[in-house]
Formats: C-alpha cells, sequence, structure tokens
C-alpha cells in the first residue's frame, strides 16, 4: 500500500492536482510509495495528461506535486519547477529519438555538464547495461523498435532521474515483438531503484509491470492499491470491467454472505460482506465447469454460442435459475477442455466459486 | 559594366542576411512557440512587406527616421549623420524589407520540427538554448538555408526602398537595380541588358543551388533517421 510516511520521510511522489483542458477535466490524487504503479485507463483518460503534468510538460490548473521530499508545483505558491530540473526520466510512446544524431549522442545529449571523458564512460556503461554496445554510432532510424526503446531508456536513465515515466512504452511495437521487448524492459528496470510510474491501456501489461495499479476513468481515479487487491475485489463495476472483468450484473443483498444477481436470475453466496452490494461479478476465466449439479453456487446452463482464440476458447452462456432473467455469461477456458466439455450433453454445470465471486458498491 | 553598383549591391544584400539570421532565427523561434491571440496580428506585421509596394514602405521609413522623429535626432546625436541617403539607412530599409522572406521559412521550418523532441531534450535537462541549437535547428537546416538565399535574393533585387530610402547616390547606395535604370533612362539598352541578364543569371544560379542543396538534405536526413 502507498505509506503517506514514507513520502513524509521524504521518500515517493505525492500527487493532489486538477488540470482542465476545455471540456476535460483531470482530478488526480495518490501517493505512491512503491516501487512501480502502473496508470491504466481507457485512451481519453487522462492518462497522458497526468504523466506530462508531473513531468511539467503540462502545467496544472491548481495543486501540488511532490516528490521525494522536493515541491515540484504548488498552484497557491507559485511554484512550477521547469522540466529539465525535474529530476524526471521519460520515455515517450514513440520513444521520440533525435533523429540526427547517433545512438551515443542521444544517450549523451544530458550529459553536457559533466567533462569529456566521464561522459563518454557514463554512455559506454549504459550501453553496455541495454546491450547496445554494436550500435553506438548507428542512427535511430536504422534500429528495430526495441533497439529504439532501449536507446530511449537509456537516455532517460542517464540523467540519473528519480523518477521514470513510461508513456505506452510498448504499444509502438508489433504484437509478436512485445513479449521479448517487454521482457527487455523488465530487465533494464530492475537496477533502477527510483519509483516507476507506467500508463498504459493494457491491463495484461501493467499487471506483469507493476506492482500498484491506479486505475483512471474519465479523468477521476477510479481505484488506488495492489494490483492483486484491485484485480481480485475492484471497488465498483466500471473498475471491474477496465480491469477486463466480462460478467457484472446487478445485485441485491439477500442475507448474510449472499447476494441475489438480478441479471443472471440467481442467488450468490459471496466471502466478501454483501450489505451494500450493488453489483457483482466474476472474470471469465474463473468460471469453473462441475460434473454433478449440487454444491455451492453450482447452477445448470445452455450454450448459446462460443468463439475461439489460438489457445483458448469463450463460451457464452445462459443459466437456468429459478427466475432467470436471460442475461448471459462469459466464460474462458483451454482448449482442452473445451474438447472434452463439447461431447457431454446439456445442461451443463457451471461453479461461481465464492472466494473468486467479487462484489461492488457501484 | 559597373562593377561598383554589383559590390555594393552584393555588399548589402550580404549585410542584411547576415542581420536576418541574427534577428530572424530568435524572432522566428518566439513566434513559432507564441501562444497568444495577439499571434496573427505580430505575423501580419512580419508578412507586410510582402504586399505592400516598396514606395509605401519607403515613404514610412523616410519619414520615420529623418531629423524630424525622435528616432531619427538620437540616431544624428551618436553618428552625426541622418539615416535616409547613406549604406546604414539603406541597410535598415532593407532588412525591413527583407524580414517576411527569412522570418517565414524560419518559421515553417521550426514549426516542421516534431514538439516531442523538444519535449524529449527538455527531460534530459536541456535548457531553451541547448535545445535551440542542438535540435531545432539542425532539423530545420534546409528552411534556415532557403530562408537566407531568398533574403540575399531578394534584397540583390530590390528597387523601390532603395530609391526612396537610399536615392541614387554611386558608390554608396547606387545598387544594381538602380543603376540598369539610370542605364534605362539613359536610353542606353545594351548597357541595361548586360547588367540585366547578369542579374538574372546570378539569382537562378544561387536559388538553383539551393533548392538542389535542400534536396541532397533531406536526402540526408533521411538517410540518417528522421522517419517520413
Amino acid at each position: 500500500m502507498p505509506n503517506a510516511t514514507d513520502v513524509r520521510r521524504g521518500t515517493g511522489l505525492s500527487v493532489s492536482l486538477e488540470k482542465w483542458l476545455g471540456e476535460f477535466r483531470l482530478e488526480l490524487e495518490f501517493t505512491a510509495g512503491g516501487r512501480r504503479l502502473g496508470i491504466l485507463g481507457p485512451s481519453g483518460a487522462g492518462k497522458s495528461l497526468a504523466l506530462r503534468s508531473i513531468a511539467g510538460l503540462e502545467t496544472p490548473t491548481r495543486g501540488r506535486i511532490e516528490l521525494n521530499g522536493r515541491v515540484l508545483f504548488d498552484a497557491a505558491d507559485h511554484i512550477n519547477v521547469p522540466s529539465r530540473e525535474r529530476r524526471a526520466g521519460m520515455l515517450f510512446q514513440h520513444y521520440a529519438l533525435f533523429p540526427h544524431m547517433t545512438v551515443a549522442q542521444n544517450v549523451g545529449f544530458g550529459l553536457g555538464r559533466l567533462a569529456a571523458a566521464e561522459r563518454e564512460a557514463r554512455v559506454r556503461g549504459l550501453l553496455a547495461r541495454m546491450h547496445l554496445d554494436d550500435l553506438a554510432a548507428r542512427y535511430p532510424r536504422q534500429l528495430s523498435g526495441g533497439q529504439q526503446q532501449r536507446v530511449a531508456l537509456a537516455r532517460a536513465l542517464a540523467t540519473e532521474p528519480e523518477i521514470l515515466l513510461l508513456d505506452e512504452p510498448l504499444s509502438a511495437l508489433d504484437f509478436h515483438l512485445r513479449g521479448l521487448v517487454e521482457k527487455e524492459l523488465l530487465d533494464a528496470l530492475a537496477d533502477f531503484c527510483g519509483l516507476t510510474l507506467y500508463v498504459s491501456h493494457s491491463l495484461e501489461d501493467v499487471y506483469r509491470m507493476c506492482d500498484e495499479i491506479l486505475v483512471l476513468a474519465r479523468g477521476r481515479v477510479a481505484a488506488f492499491g495492489p494490483k492483486e487487491e484491485i484485480f481480485r475485489h475492484p471497488p465498483t463495476a466500471e473498475v471491474a470491467r477496465l480491469t477486463g472483468c466480462k460478467n457484472i450484473s446487478r445485485a441485491r443483498p439477500v442475507e448474510e454472505g449472499a447476494v441475489e444477481a438480478l441479471d443472471w436470475g440467481v442467488r450468490l453466496e459471496v466471502h466478501q460482506p454483501p450489505a451494500k452490494a450493488r453489483q457483482v461479478g466474476i472474470r471469465a476465466n474463473h468460471i469453473s465447469f462441475v460434473d454433478e449439479p449440487g454444491g455451492v453456487n453450482v447452477f445448470p446452463c445452455t450454450l448459446v454460442e462460443s468463439t475461439e482464440t489460438p489457445f483458448r476458447r469463450t463460451l457464452y452462456l445462459r443459466l437456468q435459475g429459478e427466475n432467470s432473467s436471460g442475461g448471459q455469461l462469459q466464460a474462458e477456458i483451454l482448449k482442452y477442455r473445451w474438447e472434452e466439455l463439447k461431447h457431454q450433453p446439456m445442461p451443463w454445470h457451471v461453479r461461481l466459486d465464492p472466494e473468486l465471486v467479487f462484489v461492488a458498491v457501484d | 559594366m559597373n562593377w561598383g553598383a554589383f559590390a555594393l549591391s552584393l555588399r548589402l544584400a550580404a549585410s542584411v542576411t547576415v542581420i536576418l539570421l541574427v534577428a530572424g532565427l530568435p524572432l522566428a523561434w518566439w513566434l513559432a512557440r507564441l501562444r497568444s491571440r495577439w499571434k496573427p496580428l505580430l505575423e501580419s506585421v512580419v508578412a507586410l512587406p510582402l504586399v505592400l509596394p516598396p514606395t509605401v514602405l519607403g515613404f514610412y521609413i523616410l519619414i520615420l527616421t529623418g531629423p524630424r522623429t525622435a528616432i531619427g535626432r538620437v540616431y544624428q546625436s551618436w553618428t552625426g549623420s541622418t539615416l535616409p541617403f547613406t549604406f546604414a539607412g539603406l541597410l535598415v530599409a532593407s532588412v525591413l524589407y527583407s524580414l517576411p522572406f527569412a522570418v517565414q521559412p524560419f518559421a515553417a521550418g521550426f514549426a516542421g520540427v516534431d514538439a516531442r523532441l523538444v519535449e524529449a531534450a527538455a527531460m534530459c535537462g536541456a535548457g531553451t538554448w541547448k535545445t535551440f541549437v542542438r535540435v531545432v535547428l539542425p532539423l530545420s537546416a534546409s528552411s534556415i538555408v532557403t530562408g537566407a538565399v531568398l533574403s540575399f535574393a531578394h534584397t540583390l533585387g530590390e528597387f523601390g526602398v532603395v530609391l526612396m530610402v537610399g536615392g541614387n547616390i554611386p558608390g554608396v547606395t547606387r545598387t544594381v537595380s538602380i543603376d540598369i535604370y539610370d542605364h534605362v533612362q539613359a536610353l542606353d539598352f545594351r548597357a541595361a541588358n548586360q547588367t540585366s541578364a547578369l542579374l538574372l543569371l546570378f539569382s537562378f544560379f544561387l536559388l538553383s543551388a539551393t533548392y538542389y542543396w535542400n534536396r541532397r538534405a533531406a536526402a540526408a536526413l533521411l538517410e540518417g533517421g528522421i522517419r517520413p
């Protein structure tokens, strides 16, 4: 969890700002003490604007930004430290390498204050760390996407920043390259001991790269916390949807430990306190199939439709509850399981494990 | 052939080009980045010499720098002479007259530099000056060469402003174009033709050399790494 005392001691990032941009309004409030914070949200949620405000490339309308005890921005006190003095490194979405400079010149660009020998040594060290030794004399145009990204990262790390801001670092890459580049990025970040903010619209990228997640929706913080917590118990239906949950139903509490899922027409046992439940949900890959009827949260169902991806099969199911209202559930299973399942006579039986069912207040 | 007039015109054009590089580059950089509702007005002022008859511009420069205005009197108390009908006066008038030919290509070049590169430079700790010199200037080199050549060639060929502000003093303000005018007035078409043809060829050579250079520079930048 973000730790307020850490920030008071002078480590971490504390942000409280508003930025008005035409009709759009960004309201951001969080304190990050962990090492890697992912900012997740759909396009247009204000992710890049948030990052650019922290970088000093946008000026917030009001608020305050503090990094490791230094005030970077304070509207009330008229403090606005320029980008070049914020000790923040930024990895731009399309890397923004200087096209007229070689790899070595790009990496050494921010080191003008160092003596020539020292600068050269620092650049050599960074190039070696990023496996770019052989490319020092090349121009950005002559590099692959993954290599360009490593150069951009080396350039951002060269000035020894206290915070690293990554703006959709993988989105410019072809799909087949992403896994590899992501691995390289993780390795490169492993040595970085400052705070990293990782902006992405891809929940899988964010989940793999970060410890904590901040979900941004329509310019506001919809959720903030350790990633496991947010994926296991999304506080609202919106956060559930933004973190990839396909099955959400309106709900009302019926008794201790149970809710009625109105869209699915069934009564569900849940482990979270259901008193304020307005929504209930379960992830598609958390739905399991059982051979026998009976048991907790086991319901008969029929298959409506199914689609396939290379390794998985997505099933659209209709539950046969006492008062089923026709809402569908989406389940995702591995191909081999589908091969077993498809020969069995309907109705099949699904189990919505009470441990994996979450309730949301809104 | 009046080589004195040629030498004078070349000296004037070279001086104007240097002044416009020194003053026009910062002005264009400022204009390109300016976010103000007054920007169109400023751009109009810079572009005015493109559409004004040179006589109008020359007339106002003549009045403004004459001995009856504050500017004229300050200049006179400093230098002991008035601006009109001197080389310095010609220089001032020519700089103003050629301003858009330099500033517009410069500003277009600067506006074409990817804003993210400027931001990336700032994130690397670079100040405005370093960003300008190391990132913006190299990436707009061809626009800067174009602006400089246009200013040079335009000054070389100007007539109306020179006549209004400089008059026709041999060795001081009699430029090539005035020289041609004098020959025509004197019905000496042969001399007029010689000088005109030389000016025509020279200007053509200058422009074509620039355009060829720009083409090669663009290709070199692409080799080097600019994304198309």
